[in-house]
Formats: structure tokens, sequence, C-alpha cells
């Protein structure tokens, strides 16, 4: 997944990508990240969970608009189904 | 093209599926990443140069995802398949499939917005927080080794990307299997 972000980051697309494999994230030099230590399988959350779902794709969309350099991975520690979540206000992104 | 597991493949998808271990696994790839991967040139870096609510977002994920009707990764090579299924912006999520035999995806066949989270990105548009889909959305299968490395990095990422910004794509949301 990586490597495709860097490809499409390459030719002047800007990228955001859910990481759960941080090493391998790291390794491959992702241009941005939001990394989370949940199964494989399940980078968006748990099925049926929609504001988890969601709380990940706001965190995604803030890193999108605030990184200043290539290569952050934010880490928010959400941990895997232990994890309190509230709606996410995409008004905030406006 | 069925991605018949074997009993070993089924317990490793189980075994993969504690968070520990995908990270101990992640460590062991990425070890074996060196060579593979031309990263001298540094990370590319492009900045969003637009207000979010303007932006044009194509998915994109490693997660095995095509329709029924385009024909499956392929489970037979042990490099994987690098190539890439193209999904039509307005397909509903019900119709789409996942093959891909190195990890349970199970929870993703239930619900596709653990994967890839069109659902999602529809409302957000529906909202007015972003300004419109991409015509056609991205899968792709992770998991590759090898010459299907080369293949992706010389061949079907940059056609991806070339694809991508030919639709006035703003900025791609990427997702692992």
């Amino acid at each position: 997944m990586g490597l495709i972000a860097r490809a499409i980051e390459q030719i002047g697309i800007p990228t955001v990508s859910i990481s759960i494999t941080k090493d391998l994230t790291e390794a491959v030099g992702i241009p941005r990240a939001i990394f989370v230590k949940w199964p494989l399988g399940h980078p968006l959350g748990e099925r049926g969970h929609a504001v988890q779902q969601k709380t990940m794709i706001f965190d995604a969309l803030c890193l999108l608009r605030e990184a200043e350099e290539a290569g952050i991975i934010r880490e928010p520690g959400y941990r895997w189904r232990r994890e309190t979540y509230a709606e996410p206000d995409f008004t905030q992104l406006r | 093209m069925s991605e018949k597991r074997t009993w070993l493949e089924r317990l490793a998808n189980r075994f993969f599926a504690i968070p520990t271990v995908a990270q101990l696994w992640a460590k062991r790839t990425a070890g074996r990443t060196e060579g593979l991967v031309d990263l001298s040139g540094g990370i590319p870096f492009a900045r969003l140069t637009k207000p979010l609510h303007e932006c044009k977002v194509a998915l994109l994920t490693t997660g095995g995802v095509h329709l029924p009707e385009q024909p499956p990764f392929d489970m037979d090579n042990p490099d994987g398949d690098a190539t890439y299924r193209a999904i039509p912006t307005d397909t509903p999520p019900e119709r789409i499939t996942i093959t891909h035999k190195y990890y349970d995806h199970s929870d993703a066949d239930a619900d596709l917005n653990v994967i890839f989270p069109l659902d999602h990105f529809r409302s957000l548009v529906q909202t007015g927080v972003l300004g419109s889909l991409a015509s056609h959305h991205f899968g792709f299968m992770g998991h590759i080794e090898g010459e299907q490395v080369t293949i992706l990095n010389e061949r079907t990422a940059p056609e991806v990307a070339a694809k991508l910004r030919a639709d006035g794509v703003d900025f791609a949301f990427l997702t692992p299997a």
C-alpha cells in the first residue's frame, strides 16, 4: 500500500493512508499515515461500528490538511475493542 | 480462481488477526524490503492545495476488492498479484467482493466499510465535507513479494496514479488489508 501511495504522491497528488503494520509502513516510507495497532483486515475498525470507522476517516482528513512534511505517522492510540468513540465533528474541517 | 485455503493458511489467518502478531510480521517483512524498494530519493510529498469541500477523492485499498465479473486476484502465485481492479464510484457496496486469502476478511465481507469505506465517503460528499468522488476507485491485493513488487513499482502503481490524475483527483485515501 505504501508503494502505491508513493507512486501517487510522486505525480503530485496527496495521499493519506491507514496503517496497521507500523514497521512495514516506516520501512516503505509512506507520505502520511494514521497508525493503529489493530488486527489485519480492520484498518477502519470493527464491523458495524460506524462511529469508530468515521473517527479513523476524520483523523486521516485532519492529518492530510495539517501535514507539513513527508513521513508523518500519527498514532491516536485507539485500543482494539476497548475504546469509546464520540461522533466526529466533520464541520470542523470546513 | 478460488481462494480455498489450506488448514495451515486458515490457522495463519487467525494467528495474524492478533494485533501483536501482525506487528511482528510487519517487523520481519520490513527487514526484507531492502533492495526491493528504492528509497534513495526520500519520501515523495505533495501538499493539499484546496479546501476539503472542493476536493475530488479516490479510495484505494490493498484488501483485494473487485467486482464479481472482474477476474479475481491470483491466489496461486506465491509472490502475490500486483494487478488492480477499477471500481466505478456508483457501485453498490454489496456488489463488491473480496479475493485475498492472506487475511481474514469475514468482517470486511459483512461490512465493507471496515476496509473500503465507500458509504462513509458518499455521506461526506452529500453533507458537503468533501467535494466529490472520483469516477473510479481501485482495488489491489497486498501481500506481494519479489517480481510482483517490481511490477507494482514499474507498471501498475504509476498506471493507477496516472488514471487518478486524468480523473482530476485531488487526494487519495488508502487502506491496507
